[in-house]
């Protein structure tokens, strides 16, 4: 519970993150594996308690019992449907993501078949394709045979260094299969929209994973590059479009002008020691006597 | 040899600059300085049908085939496709431009409709 709102509003509120983007998707993630288990572990310890004091050793028991065909004496009604309940959710939870899962990787086959024909080898940029399109836009298609893709307008719009800056901030996602990271984020938000910390959650990781590529952009192609290549296809999408500035390209352009000073080893180690800490103390709770 | 997508895009080519629906062996006429075998026409062929971009029709000695929708479309879907900021959909790509607020991503999207 405490994971779910005061943990993750205080994580999306903080201002270190954007200092470092990396310890803070790793603890995202593990307040989103702790909270799991501990909602889950919560429900199957209740039911379980009955029969042994730690999880392995209940488990034990009620496979002895059930093997003898005869009910374990203290199991009663409302430990079944704990039981049942943390069953169904954990069903619930794995199914969804399977189903996104599958989703995804039948939407990026299609969109990757078409852009086979109708996008054309970049001969310059190994791997990359260019869609003949005005917009400018700039986008890779994640997975075991990964694409890039720029369109006319991005390259008419950018110098060959602004469109190094795009390219490593691409590939920058796909070699850290930033798709990943945000696939739990986003099925799980979709399904349970009404968990406050969700919401939160999505929006704080695909905020984070654009900052870590901005991250490795600037340190292949150098913080001009990068921010002119923000403002040249953020700016002309968004004067095409919209009277207002992107507010998302805006904060990541501030984001290079104040360049975020690198946190210490310490402040690091102590946010990846955290992510494991929040992982490990409930497994614990669960597995130990 | 040329890539699959390579002849893909040649096929295509060809069946964009006809003006009426073409047999296999149209096809290979038109790209006879590669000296294609009509088993990888007919292969080609098969494959973008299956993708959408080609339907085939039926006459009384051949298959006929035609281009489905123009290149211009095409392009527009997969534009709209990587545009798309539908929550489920948010992880098939990761743009550039990632985050944008979802009416943004909207009025974008109307420019390609």
């Amino acid at each position: 519970m405490l994971l779910a709102e005061p943990v993750s509003r205080a994580l999306a509120a903080a201002r270190w993150p954007a200092r470092d983007p990396t310890g803070a998707l790793l603890l995202w993630q593990a307040v989103g594996l702790a909270g799991g288990l501990a909602l889950l572990g919560a429900g199957v310890s209740f039911g379980l308690a009955p029969l042994g004091s730690s999880l392995p050793v209940a488990v034990g028991q009620l496979a002895e019992h059930l093997r003898h065909r005869d009910w374990p004496a203290g199991l009663g009604v409302w430990q079944l449907l704990a039981l049942a309940a943390s069953l169904a959710l954990a069903a619930r939870l794995l199914g969804v993501l399977g189903l996104a899962a599958i989703r995804t990787l039948r939407a990026r086959r299609r969109h990757r078949d078409l852009l086979d024909v109708l996008a054309t080898p970049w001969p310059a940029m190994a791997g990359a394709r260019v869609l003949a399109h005005p917009l400018p836009v700039a986008y890779c298609l994640p997975g075991l045979r990964s694409r890039l893709v720029v369109s006319e307008g991005t390259l008419a719009a950018l110098s060959p260094a602004e469109l190094a800056a795009v390219l490593a901030h691409e590939r920058a996602h796909l070699r850290e299969r930033h798709d990943l990271v945000v696939l739990p984020f986003v099925a799980w938000g979709a399904t349970a929209p009404w968990v406050p910390g969700m919401a939160r959650a999505q929006l704080a990781v695909a905020t984070l994973v654009e900052m870590r590529a901005d991250d490795v952009a600037r340190a292949r192609a150098g913080e001009l590059a990068l921010a002119g290549a923000l403002r040249q296809v953020g700016g002309g999408a968004a004067r095409a479009t919209l009277t207002s500035f992107s507010a998302a390209v805006s904060g990541r352009l501030d984001r290079l002008d104040h360049r975020p000073n690198r946190p210490s080893l310490a402040a690091r180690a102590a946010s990846r020691l955290a992510a494991l800490a929040l992982v490990a103390v409930p497994t614990a709770a669960l597995l130990l006597p | 040899m040329a890539g699959l997508g390579e002849l893909e895009r040649a096929v295509m080519d060809v069946l964009w600059a006809a003006s009426e629906p073409c047999t296999a062996r149209d096809v290979q006429d038109a790209l006879a300085q590669r000296e294609l075998a009509t088993t990888t026409v007919l292969t080609v062929l098969g494959r973008l049908e299956r993708k959408g971009l080609v339907s085939r029709t039926r006459d009384s000695r051949a298959h006929r085939y035609q281009a489905a929708g123009t290149r211009e479309d095409h392009i527009a879907t997969l534009m709209r496709d990587a545009l798309d900021g539908a929550p489920d959909r948010g992880a098939v790509m990761v743009r550039f431009l990632g985050g944008m607020p979802p009416e943004e991503q909207a009025a974008l999207r109307d420019l390609l409709r």
